[in-house]
């Protein structure tokens, strides 16, 4: 049967490799290719300020940091209440550098794409020491072993004079092929090094998941016995599911470092671990772009309600701090909102909206 | 089904349209501002302060002052036509949205900046260095002047108000070397002082200090006074905010350790440094707080004298509400929102340009005849490259029948420049 490479109005796979493209159609590899160019360009014509290619960096080091925690979550099952420890372990290892050597370090200012990547490493192995729990562990046993790595990380930072109790640990600017890259420049060049490595990430996953070893996670969140019985070796997928998170939440930490110039503690607290899975929630567990929602949404939530909450702060009495309990109580209410209505996530928006235009203008 | 997702989805772009368009107006009306402005000209200053979140019991009253004295400056003309335009933003204690809020206000062409955290301030020192950024944060640790030139402190440093309170204790105590316990905050604003203090014990400062214990959010105290009773201790000088002393006084007011009377024998003097007492203190902690002995460089509204008057008229002539207008942090923001407006005035007395440059300069010079005397201090703000610490007087206050009284005269710590 003759099928068309641009255009498919349903799902004709005809073999197992057919359905493991990652792109199922020419017009999906434009249209991604076209988005991609445009991610890149549009800096270099629209001149954004400072504070929002803050917060837009922000975000995307968010969605390094989501993709670990999908894995280990969304494709492995296992919950992660210590995602942002493992985000602190990439950062404080950039931190350890700066302390040992100083901020102005030229391993930290020059080798940076190193010392991300080896940032990433250190989160993997802490990740993979932390995942070994899950061999023997289960459900919400696991989720108090990932608790107690948060509750450790924290106590370690905050008492070790090594880490300066906590206290911001500043690292110095980086350069690039131009010298150091500028103050104006920060912003800007940090979101084409994050956009890199989400490109690279999102390939790395999306190519995990059409291996053996992807469909190992699925197929042990979904049943390990039976994973088990089939050849796979349920402890070892756990294991290296953790390790995997642990990398792209070091990527995530050693990003962050270099974003904000310092690494301080508050940005590694139990709080982050939660809204990391509550990012993960409202973009979509077990989806690659769920990925890129749930930080967008959280964030872009987060930014309107701090607004709205600041405006509150000068006619609600200070006394009853209501003020105060809006970003919480907005925050709850977005998860318990997305728990029942929408558990699949805004991913699942993405996927009736792609089902729709497949299959337009017919409706069935 | 899938038709109520597909509405949901629509409602859902509604809104993200409805905040980006918001968004843009907003800009809209800005530029339209700032191209009708074009005469008397307007001086940006900027705060990022906790409204909401950690602290904002301090960083509410803290912000309304700031606020009230530049609409004071404004509508009384204080600059002539010139305004003084303060955007103050609410970070919520957070490092990240400071260093947000710091980016919008450089690129709105900031000229002089006032923060507040210690942890916000440390966070971005570097940027202050590399803005050349005249900054007074709220927060008077002495580690923000640490390879800083331009953060600039608007009272005595915590760690120069402890070791006040430490000499105290060392003046007054009657009897063996006396034995100190601290009590302080879990974080850099806590910890501050402690090195401090421990540089001015080893300097010959005759007190021992038996222990440091950093407060969790304890609701009871009992387990830590016994402890400290057993271990001797005599006074207990405190470093962080009036929740955690209040729940601390009202234990030991219950378990009957608290002295009636400065050093008395079998029971525990509480002292702490400024974010620990003011009104607030006693609202929280009640007839327990009777004794309490604290310092701050400011003058307080239970000892009234000009300027708590100037103070209470400003509050009541923007409707702010007693609580706010009795607050110690009230007229913390005035002060520092009176010190820009004094670099402004000298800045524009000289014919100097007034931008960050000038007013950097003329915080230098603000020494020697050149001090700036608010009336709400008990002394001058002075400020030199070698001095960054505004007010270096402190005044010790104890609580009496119900109010903060003040206990001797103004003082300057002595082991301060000894460490």
């Amino acid at each position: 049967m003759a099928t068309n490479r641009w255009l498919a109005t349903g799902n004709y796979h005809i073999s197992y490799q057919d359905e493991q493209k990652i792109f199922s159609t020419h017009l999906d590899r434009s249209i991604f290719i076209v988005f991609l160019s445009a991610l890149f360009i549009w800096p270099l014509f629209f001149e954004v300020s400072n504070k929002f290619m803050l917060v837009i960096d922000n975000i995307m080091i968010a969605v390094v940091a989501i993709i670990g925690l999908n894995i280990v979550t969304g494709f492995a099952g296992l919950i992660s209440i210590g995602h942002a420890a493992f985000v602190g372990v990439g950062a404080y290892t950039l931190a350890s550098f700066s302390r040992v050597l100083g901020d102005s370090n030229m391993l930290l200012t020059h080798a940076w794409p190193l010392m991300i990547v080896l940032s990433g490493l250190m989160g993997a192995v802490f990740g993979a020491i932390v995942g070994l729990p899950a061999m023997r562990l289960k459900h919400l046993y696991l989720a108090i072993a990932t608790l107690s790595f948060q509750m450790i990380f924290q106590w370690t930072i905050n008492f070790m004079d090594f880490f300066d109790q906590g206290q911001t640990i500043s690292i110095g600017r980086v350069h690039w092929l131009t010298g150091e890259v500028a103050r104006k420049d920060h912003y800007v060049f940090w979101y084409y090094i994050i956009l890199v490595f989400i490109v690279l990430c999102g390939f790395m996953v999306r190519n995990l998941l059409r291996t053996r070893y992807g469909r190992c996670l699925s197929a042990v969140r979904d049943n390990d016995r039976a994973a088990d019985a089939m050849g796979m070796h349920p402890g070892f997928t756990k294991v290296y599911a953790f390790g995997l998170a642990g990398f792209f939440a070091g990527i995530a930490g050693a990003l962050h470092a270099y974003l904000y110039r310092g690494v301080g503690i508050e940005s590694f607290t139990l709080h982050e671990s939660i809204t990391y899975l509550a990012m993960a929630i409202v973009g979509g567990l077990g989806t690659l772009h769920g990925s890129f929602w749930g930080p967008a949404a959280i964030k872009v939530l987060d930014l309107q309600v701090e607004i709205l909450a600041e405006k509150a702060a000068h006619f609600l009495p200070a006394s009853m701090n209501l003020a105060t309990a809006l970003r919480p109580f907005t925050f709850g209410l977005v998860i318990v909102l997305f728990l029942m209505f929408e558990p699949r996530g805004i991913a699942n928006w993405w996927r009736i909206v792609k089902s729709y235009t497949k299959l337009w203008p017919f409706r069935y | 089904m899938k038709k109520s997702k597909l509405n949901l989805m629509t409602v859902f772009i509604a809104a993200a349209l409805m905040v980006f368009i918001s968004c843009g107006t907003k800009e809209a009306e800005k530029v339209e501002v700032a191209t009708t402005a074009t005469e008397a000209k307007t001086y940006k200053l900027a705060l990022s302060l906790a409204i909401t979140g950690p602290t904002s019991d301090a960083g509410n009253p803290y912000a309304k002052g700031v606020e009230d004295y530049f609409k004071f400056v404004n509508e009384m003309n204080i600059l002539g036509e010139d305004k003084i335009e303060c955007t103050i933003r609410d970070d919520q204690y957070k490092n990240d949205v400071t260093k947000r809020n710091f980016e919008e206000f450089i690129a709105e062409g900031l000229d002089f900046y006032l923060n507040y955290s210690t942890g916000s301030t440390l966070a971005l020192k570097k940027d202050f260095e590399e803005e050349k950024m005249p900054t007074i944060p709220a927060s008077f640790h002495a580690g923000n002047l640490i390879e800083s030139n331009y953060i600039f402190l608007p009272i005595a440093s915590y760690s120069a108000q402890a070791i006040g309170l430490a000499e105290y204790v060392v003046n007054n105590h009657s009897g063996s070397t006396p034995k100190v316990a601290m009590f302080i905050h879990p974080s850099a604003f806590g910890r501050g002082p402690v090195s401090d203090v421990e540089k001015a014990i080893a300097a010959g400062l005759d007190m021992e200090l038996i222990e440091v214990v950093e407060h969790g959010k304890d609701l009871d105290n009992t387990a830590m006074l016994q402890r400290l009773l057993n271990k001797g201790v005599q006074y207990v000088i405190s470093q962080t905010v009036q929740s955690p002393v209040a729940t601390m006084l009202k234990d030991a007011s219950r378990l009957d350790l608290v002295a009636k009377t400065f050093g008395e024998n079998g029971k525990i003097t509480f002292l702490g440094c400024h974010y620990t007492g003011g009104n607030d203190l006693i609202a929280l902690a009640g007839p327990a707080a009777e004794n309490f002995f604290w310092t701050t460089s400011y003058i307080i509204t239970s000892e009234p004298g000009v300027g708590t008057d100037a103070q209470l008229a400003l509050a009541k002539r923007y409707g702010r509400d007693d609580k706010a207008a009795q607050s110690h942090n009230y007229a913390n923001g005035v002060m520092v929102a009176q010190v820009a407006t004094e670099c402004i005035l000298r800045a524009k007395a000289r014919g100097k340009a007034v931008n960050k440059e000038s007013l950097y300069q003329e915080l230098l010079e603000m020494n020697g005849i050149n001090a700036f005397y608010p009336v709400t201090t008990v002394g001058p703000v002075t400020y030199s490259a070698t001095d960054k610490a505004g007010v270096d007087t402190l005044q010790l206050y104890a609580v009496k029948n119900g109010a903060f009284k003040s206990v001797g005269t103004p003082f300057i710590p002595i082991y301060t420049g000894k460490i």
